[in-house]
């Protein structure tokens, strides 16, 4: 059987040059060898390729519509076996998504491994980061519930701030002046179709340049000590990568199991007794924005739009901005400064909110 | 087999050497050598087909003499491309030379330079002639929904005769009922409505009375400072959260905003908080009947003026 099965093998190698491509992606030297460090783009890939699969397995049941999302999601929790393990499985992995992708980034931050010759790679992982984002954002809202509804309809109107644009791209996003039946439709084809399909083709155009800029590796040890200690991608690396991945996972049906995901009432704009809040990645900016000097029209402009785009310019502009190749931590000492200091500006926002009353 | 020859090998001819190999050149269809490049003595790059070759060993031996080979024609490089540049399926599997250059000749047909410009501005041409008619039914298709007319139907909040005490205003619920392109549903909305002192008109109003406009710029709607009832609408003009009247630590009873966190007095204005004006003001008119009615008017939120969305 095993000699049919390898002469069935062979002959489909001998036309596709599986061996040749296999080898070539496999035997990706890493410099200095695999390490636990380097886990976190292929956990990132893993939750891309879950979310998928939850995704799709949703959708059997999920009708985007809005006279229906709100009952087939009900119906996805309550009747469908299994289906509030699946739902609050792709739900809780968008959350750890996001936590991975501030981990990666910081990373590839901290060790200088955006700088050349790896700069585009670094400037499409940030337009990653923004469709990553995105995607929490559009999902949010198919439930249908008070908590998508709210979001959804304050996360827009700040959109229509943005200078010239704004109201183009609020009714656009909205498919009309409120929240409602075109919303959904939208947020559905953007969630599942345009963003998926957009980060598909950028994941893979990121993962091409990173493989023709080749691994950074460490940012100390000469050059032959890192020849000598490399080692190839298969199999120390990928089973590294399985260890990270199988921990991940085993968070997340934690996660899933011990806080599924509960609707609110169905969306309206009638708000009744439910205080709306973001989800808690948007926390921060949504404590932002409650300051005073954020207050008043020009304010509310620079705190939810003039500051999110400048950081966003700056983290593009990141290996354009530091250029010196040096790559160890303690001689990039503004780097690391703006680094520290953005997020805990970002931790402590959350925290205040966690800790200011509504009274 | 005849022994490939290699880049640097020696050269020799039938009376003497000529050179070294300076590159092989390969037919992409029979996927082998044609032709060898052999660097002469005078510098110059003569292409010598395989053929000629009697053998390969350390060296490659010709069956020609030196002068022949400086008959044979000039290398022109632009005739060709190089591995790099262009894909040949199969191509090093099947040749057994040393990593460098494996020249291969571009197509008699290609080597013109202005016809290739030719060819892409019109394939650009073409494309973009099938392209362009198309931008505008898919920007019209994508933006049908966006921008419709207004509904100034009156809707009815509560009874005139519920409002026992003055300035205290209540959210009252209504149905909407709304037709977005095939679906219509019904759902709950509220606005807040309340019967308001003198001081309270006095402040709201400030003497005079309120006019609503529609696109055009005409009135289609007068409240009349004297009329004691206000219709707030529910929506909070900071970012449009739905907010509550409610007692607050600092201001007593107050409208709060439960997500930014913007009071507004009584009468509609911001006590604290990021809101960027007073609370919206609804047509409000009573019915012979004893109704008090509203038209749902929405304006967008985050602005100091009042820009109508529905």
């Amino acid at each position: 059987m095993s000699r049919i099965a390898k002469q069935i093998f062979d002959w489909v190698d001998e036309r596709a040059g599986l061996r040749e491509l296999s080898d070539k992606m496999l035997n990706e030297p890493m410099p200095g060898g695999s390490r636990y460090a380097y886990v976190f783009g292929s956990i990132l890939v893993y939750i891309f390729v879950i979310q998928l699969v939850t995704g799709i397995l949703l959708m059997f049941y999920y009708a985007p519509t809005a006279d229906h999302a709100y009952e087939s999601t009900q119906y996805i929790i309550n009747n469908v076996e299994y289906g509030w393990f699946i739902l609050s499985f792709h739900f809780w992995s968008s959350s750890v998504m996001v936590v991975m992708v501030v981990i990666h980034m910081s990373q590839v931050f901290l060790w200088g491994a955006y700088k050349k010759p790896s700069e585009l790679v670094w400037v499409v992982g940030t337009v990653l980061f923004v469709l990553v984002v995105a995607m929490g954002f559009t999902g949010y809202l198919l439930p249908w519930d008070q908590r998508s509804f709210w979001a959804t309809t304050v996360g827009i109107e700040i959109a229509d701030k943005v200078p010239l644009i704004g109201d183009f791209i609020g009714q656009f996003l909205r498919g009309g002046p409120t929240t409602g039946a075109h919303t959904i439709n939208r947020f559905f084809v953007l969630h599942v179709m345009i963003l998926p399909l957009a980060i598909m083709g950028l994941a893979t155009l990121h993962i091409y340049l990173f493989r023709k800029a080749g691994p950074a590796g460490p940012y100390k040890g000469t050059h032959g000590e890192l020849t000598r200690t490399s080692e190839y991608f298969f199999p120390r690396q990928v089973y590294k990568d399985s260890v990270a991945i199988g921990i991940v996972f085993l968070i997340t049906c934690a996660l899933a199991f011990y806080e599924p995901v509960e609707l609110l009432q169905e969306a309206t704009p009638e708000p009744g007794d439910y205080n709306p809040i973001p989800e808690w990645y948007f926390l921060f900016i949504f404590q932002m924005l409650r300051y005073e000097m954020f207050s008043g029209e020009w304010g509310q402009i620079i705190g939810s739009i003039v500051i999110p785009m400048a950081f966003m310019i700056w983290l593009v502009a990141i290996p354009f901005i530091f250029r010196n190749p040096e790559r160890r931590l303690w001689k990039r000492k503004l780097g690391i400064a703006t680094w520290a200091l953005i997020l805990f500006a970002v931790a402590w926002l959350t925290y205040d909110f966690s800790i200011t009353e509504v009274h | 087999m005849l022994m490939q020859p290699k880049i640097k090998m020696k050269v020799v001819g039938s009376d003497r050497d000529v050179g070294e190999v300076a590159n092989v050149i390969a037919d992409p269809v029979a996927k082998t050598i044609s032709h060898i490049v052999v660097r002469t003595g005078d510098r110059g790059q003569r292409v010598v087909p395989l053929d000629q070759i009697a053998e390969v060993s350390e060296d490659v031996h010709l069956r020609c003499s030196a002068v022949t080979v400086s008959g044979y024609p000039l290398l022109c490089r632009g005739d060709y491309t190089t591995v790099h540049q262009q894909e040949v399926a199969g191509l090093e599997a099947r040749l057994d030379v040393e990593p460098g250059e494996i020249l291969i000749p571009v197509p008699e047909g290609d080597r013109d330079i202005p016809r290739r410009g030719f060819f892409t501005k019109f394939t650009v041409a073409i494309n973009a002639v099938l392209a362009l008619p198309l931008a505008y039914p898919i920007l019209k298709f994508l933006i049908h929904p966006m921008y419709g007319a207004y509904d100034n139907t009156w809707v009815k909040l509560a009874r005139a005769d519920q409002f026992s005490d003055v300035d205290a205003p209540r959210s009252y619920r209504f149905k909407k009922t709304l037709k977005e392109g095939y679906l219509e549903r019904t759902f709950d909305k509220s606005h807040w409505a309340m019967k308001a002192s003198p001081e309270t008109l006095e402040a709201v109003y400030q003497g005079k009375d309120l006019e609503f406009r529609d696109k055009n710029g005409d009135v289609y709607w007068v409240n009349r400072r004297n009329v004691p009832y206000i219709v707030y609408s529910g929506k909070c003009p900071h970012l449009g959260c739905g907010y509550k009247w409610r007692s607050t630590k600092k201001y007593n009873m107050a409208f709060l905003c439960p997500c930014h966190l913007t009071i507004y007095n009584i009468a509609g204005s911001v006590l604290t908080g990021p809101a960027p004006r007073t609370l919206d003001v609804l047509p409000v008119r009573v019915t012979p009947g004893g109704d008090i009615e509203t038209i749902d008017v929405e304006y967008k939120a985050g602005l100091v003026g009042r820009v109508r969305v529905i």
